[in-house]
C-alpha cells in the first residue's frame, strides 16, 4: 500500500523531469536567438534615446531623436514613399493572385497541373533579389533596354522619345512596385489556393445548384471563408512591404538617396543613410530612433488592418 | 528512462558542439567578407589571406588599406626585411564602417589603419589610432611637409599618423593635341587655357571643333572646386560663389556635349587615357557593362580626351592606364591651386604588434631608401619626405616630358590649405553632386535642384546652420 502511495507521488515528479530535458533541447535556439534578436532589439531601443555616432560613448539625448523623426520631412516622404510603392504592389500581387485563384478552383474549368503551375508562379520568388534588381535594370535601361526597343520596334514610342523607367521620379515607384508584385504574386496565389482548398466542397456544390453565378459564388462565399487567410496575407505583406529595401536599393542605390529625385528611398534606405552610409559623420541613434518609429507605425496600421477585418465579421 | 536521458544528454551536446562550430564558422565568414572586399588586390594576396582563413595570421603585420599602395609598400618592405604583411584592401565606402566594427569589437587586427584627411578627426577622437610620439615619431618632425605632419596630429597635439605623399592638384593633358590645337605644348602656356570656367569653356570648344573633347566627365575641376572654401566652417554650411560657379560649368559641360559622357572612375574614363574612344550618349549607364557595351557598338562618334583634373597621385592612376601615350603627357596648373586626399598611416589602438607596426611606418613614410624606390615605381608621385623632396626638385621627369614635375607639385603644395577638409564633406558632396546631376539632366530647375540640397542638408545634419 505504502509502495502504491509512494510510486503515485513520484509520477509528476518524472513528468518534470522530461521538460526539463525539453529546456535543453530549446536551448541552443534560445541563445541564438538572445545573442542575435533580442539583444540587438533592445540595443537599439537603448540607442534610440542616445546620441551615438558609432563609436565612443552614446550621450542620452532622452525622446529628441523621436521628435526629430516627427519633424523630418524626408522621413515622411520616405514613408509615403514606401506606401506607394507598396500600395500598388499589394493591389497588383492580390489582383493577380485571386485571379488565378479563380480561374484554378473554378469547378467547371478543372484545370489540370496545379502543381505545376504553383511552382512555375513562384519561381520569381526563388530569384535572389540583387538578380531580379540586375535583370530589371538591364530589360528597362532607357537607351538599350529590350521593354523600350519592343516599344520602339512596334511604332508606340519613337527614338528620342523613351520611357526613363527608372530614371522618371513619376514612372519609377510603379515599376518598383510592378517587379515586387512580379516577385510575390506566386507565394500570395499558394496561401490563396491552399486556403480554397480548405473550403468544404458542399458550399460551391449548394451554391451551384442554387443557380448561384461564378462571380456571385466566389463573393458570396469564397471571400468570406478566405477572410483569415487574406488578413496573413495583408499583413505579412504590409510588415515586409514597409520594410522595402533591397530592391529600390539595388535599383539606384547610390548614396541611398533613392533616386530619381528621391522617389525610391525607402524608410529602410533612409534609415541605412544615417547608420551606415554617411562615412563618418554617422547617426546611429537618429537611425535606431527611425528603426523604432517603422516599428510603430507598422504595429498601429496591423492592429488596425485586423481589427478592421474582424470588424465586419460580426 | 536512463537511456532516454542518455540519448537527451548526447543530442544536445551535438548542438552544443555545432553551436560552437557557428561560432568558428563566423570568424571565417568575417575573414572572407575581408578579402572579397578586397577585389582590387593582387590574385596572390588573395590567395594569401584565403590560406589564412582558419588560422591567426601568426606575427604577421595585418593592413587594412584604402589603395593598392600600401600593398607595394608591403612586398618592398618583405623584400627589404624579410618581414611578411597580410594586406587587405577595402572599398573606400566601406571602409569606415569595417574599421569601426573591427575597433569596437576589440579586435587586436589590423595593426595598421589608413585614412584621408577628411577620415582622420573622426578616427582621433574615436581614440583608434596609437600614439606614435612614444616611438620617438617627433624626432622625425623636420623631415616631412609641415602640413602633412601637422594633420596626423590630434586636437592635443599627439602624432597618430603620417603620410608617405603630399597631394597638390593639376591637370594632366596630352603634349601631342595641344600641339596641334593650339601650338604649344608647354605646361605654362595651356595652364592659361584653364586660368577660369569662362577660360576652360573657351577650351572646350577649341578642342571639341577639333574632334577631341577637353575632359571624359564634367567632373574634372571638382577638385579645384573642392580646395576653395570648407563645405562646413564654424557649424555653418557654406556654399559661395565658386560652389555655384562649379555646378554652372558642370550643366555647361555637360549640356554642350563637351565631354566624353565618361563618368569618373567608371571603366571608359580609365581607357581615354590610353586615347580613341567612343563618344558615349549622355545618360548612359557606363558602370552596367551590357549597357556600356551596346553604347560602344551603337556609338556613331570617336574622340580623344585632352585632360584630367588629378593630384599628384594621379601619376598612379596614369602609369595605370596610360598605354601607348606613354611619354605624351604633360601636368599644368589649373585654375586655382587644389589638393586631394592622401594616404595616412597609423596604428590601431588594439594592436597587440605595436613596435612591427611602427617598424612598418618609419619604412614606408620615414626612410630615404623607401622613398627613391617609391619615386621610381609611381613615376613620380610626391612623396612628403623631404630630404627626397628636395633632391628631385631639378628632376626632369622622362613620362611627362621632361617637365620639372617635382618643382611643380611642391610649388603647388605651398597653398595647401587642410583645414578646408570636414568629416561633413564627402555626404555634402555627394548631395551637391546629386543637385547637379538633376540640373544638367534637366530634371528639375536650378533653384529647386539648390533647394532640395539645402532641405537634405538640414534634415541630414540638424546641427549644422544653413543659411539659403
Amino acid at each position: 500500500m505504502a509502495s502504491k502511495g509512494q510510486s503515485t507521488v513520484t509520477k509528476p515528479k518524472r513528468r518534470k523531469n522530461v521538460n526539463n530535458a525539453g529546456y535543453f533541447f530549446i536551448l541552443p535556439f534560445m541563445i541564438v536567438f538572445v545573442i542575435f534578436s533580442v539583444y540587438p532589439v533592445l540595443r537599439t531601443l537603448y540607442l534610440s534615446f542616445m546620441n551615438y555616432k558609432g563609436f565612443g560613448e552614446p550621450t542620452p539625448i532622452g525622446f529628441a531623436n523621436y521628435a526629430r523623426v516627427f519633424q523630418d520631412k524626408f522621413f515622411w516622404r520616405a514613408l509615403w514613399n514606401t506606401v506607394k510603392i507598396w500600395g500598388v504592389n499589394i493591389v497588383v500581387q492580390l489582383g493577380l493572385a485571386f485571379l488565378l485563384t479563380m480561374v484554378f478552383s473554378d469547378m467547371k474549368y478543372k484545370i489540370k497541373g496545379l502543381g505545376v503551375f504553383r511552382a512555375l508562379y513562384y519561381l520569381p520568388n526563388l530569384i535572389a533579389a540583387t538578380s531580379v534588381a540586375f535583370l530589371f535594370k538591364t530589360l528597362l535601361d532607357w537607351q538599350y533596354g529590350s521593354f523600350n526597343q519592343i516599344l520602339m520596334s512596334s511604332g508606340i514610342i519613337e527614338k528620342g522619345a523613351q520611357i526613363k523607367w527608372l530614371l522618371d521620379p513619376n514612372i519609377a515607384p510603379y515599376v518598383v512596385a510592378i517587379i515586387s508584385a512580379w516577385m510575390w504574386f506566386g507565394n500570395s496565389f499558394i496561401v490563396l489556393m491552399a486556403g480554397v482548398q480548405g473550403i468544404n466542397t458542399d458550399y460551391f456544390e449548394a451554391a451551384s445548384i442554387d443557380g448561384a453565378g461564378r462571380w456571385k459564388t466566389f463573393a458570396k462565399i469564397t471571400i468570406p471563408l478566405l477572410k483569415p487567410i487574406l488578413i496573413y496575407v495583408s499583413i505579412t505583406s504590409l510588415i515586409g512591404g514597409l520594410q522595402m529595401f533591397d530592391i529600390p536599393y539595388l535599383i539606384n542605390g547610390k548614396y541611398a538617396a533613392g533616386n530619381p529625385g528621391g522617389s525610391l528611398q525607402t524608410v529602410v534606405m533612409y534609415l541605412y543613410k544615417f547608420g551606415f552610409a554617411t562615412g563618418s559623420t554617422k547617426q546611429v541613434g537618429y537611425a535606431s530612433a527611425i528603426a523604432y518609429s517603422l516599428f510603430l507605425i507598422i504595429l498601429v496600421i496591423s492592429i488596425m488592418q485586423f481589427k478592421f477585418a474582424s470588424r465586419k465579421d460580426d | 528512462m536512463k537511456m532516454k536521458k542518455v540519448i537527451a544528454l548526447a543530442l544536445t551536446g551535438v548542438m552544443a558542439m555545432s553551436m560552437a562550430a557557428c561560432g568558428g564558422s563566423g570568424s571565417t565568414a568575417k575573414s572572407e567578407s575581408a578579402s572579397s572586399a578586397s577585389s582590387a588586390a593582387s590574385a596572390s594576396t588573395s590567395k594569401d589571406a584565403a590560406k589564412d582563413d582558419s588560422k591567426d595570421s601568426g606575427d604577421k603585420l595585418v593592413i587594412w588599406t584604402l589603395t593598392k599602395d600600401l600593398q607595394s609598400f608591403a612586398d618592398r618592405y618583405k623584400e627589404k626585411t624579410g618581414k611578411e604583411c597580410e594586406v587587405v584592401i577595402v572599398e573606400p565606402g566601406d571602409y569606415p564602417t569595417k574599421i569601426q566594427a573591427a575597433f569596437q569589437s576589440g579586435e587586436a587586427e589590423p595593426d595598421i589603419i589608413v585614412g584621408e584627411p577628411k577620415m582622420l578627426d573622426t578616427y582621433y577622437e574615436a581614440g583608434m589610432l596609437a600614439d606614435l610620439d612614444q616611438f620617438g615619431a617627433q624626432d622625425y618632425a623636420d623631415k616631412i611637409v609641415d602640413y602633412v605632419w601637422k594633420k596626423g596630429q590630434d586636437a592635443d597635439g599627439v602624432q597618430r599618423a603620417i603620410s608617405y605623399q603630399i597631394t597638390p592638384a593639376g591637370i594632366y593633358y596630352r603634349r601631342d593635341i595641344a600641339k596641334e590645337v593650339f601650338g604649344t605644348d608647354d605646361p605654362e602656356e595651356i595652364g592659361k587655357l584653364y586660368a577660369d570656367y569662362d577660360t576652360v569653356l573657351d577650351t572646350a570648344q577649341k578642342l571639341k571643333d577639333k574632334g577631341y573633347r577637353i575632359f571624359a566627365s564634367d567632373g574634372e575641376m571638382k577638385v579645384f572646386s573642392d580646395s576653395k572654401e570648407a563645405w562646413v566652417k564654424d557649424g555653418v554650411l557654406q556654399v559661395g560663389q565658386s560652389r555655384m560657379d562649379y555646378m554652372d560649368l558642370c550643366v555647361k559641360l555637360y549640356q554642350g556635349n563637351f565631354t566624353a559622357f565618361a563618368d569618373q572612375w567608371t571603366a571608359p574614363w580609365y581607357t581615354a587615357m590610353a586615347g580613341e574612344i567612343p563618344v558615349y550618349e549622355a545618360g548612359t549607364d557606363l558602370w552596367n557593362d551590357d549597357e556600356r557595351a551596346k553604347a560602344e557598338k551603337n556609338a556613331t562618334e570617336t574622340t580623344q580626351v585632352f585632360s584630367y583634373g588629378l593630384p599628384s597621385w594621379g601619376v598612379l592612376t596614369m602609369r595605370d592606364n596610360y598605354k601607348e601615350t606613354e611619354g605624351k603627357w604633360g601636368v599644368c596648373k589649373g585654375p586655382s591651386s587644389a589638393f586631394d586626399g592622401g594616404t595616412y598611416i597609423g596604428i590601431s589602438e588594439n594592436s597587440n604588434r605595436k613596435e612591427a607596426a611602427w617598424d612598418f611606418i618609419k619604412f614606408c613614410t620615414l626612410t630615404e631608401d623607401t622613398m627613391e624606390w617609391w619615386l621610381d615605381v609611381s613615376k613620380g608621385d610626391a612623396v612628403s619626405y623631404i630630404p627626397t623632396l628636395e633632391k628631385h626638385k631639378d628632376d626632369e621627369n622622362a613620362t611627362y616630358g621632361n617637365e620639372k614635375l617635382y618643382a611643380f607639385w611642391q610649388e603647388q603644395a605651398q597653398n595647401i590649405d587642410l583645414s578646408l577638409v570636414t568629416p561633413y564633406d564627402q555626404a555634402i558632396g555627394d548631395a551637391w553632386a546629386n543637385a547637379i546631376t538633376s540640373i544638367k539632366t534637366e530634371q528639375s530647375s536650378k533653384e529647386d535642384a539648390i533647394s532640395a540640397f539645402y532641405d537634405e542638408i538640414e534634415s541630414t545634419y540638424p546641427e549644422l546652420t544653413v543659411n539659403r
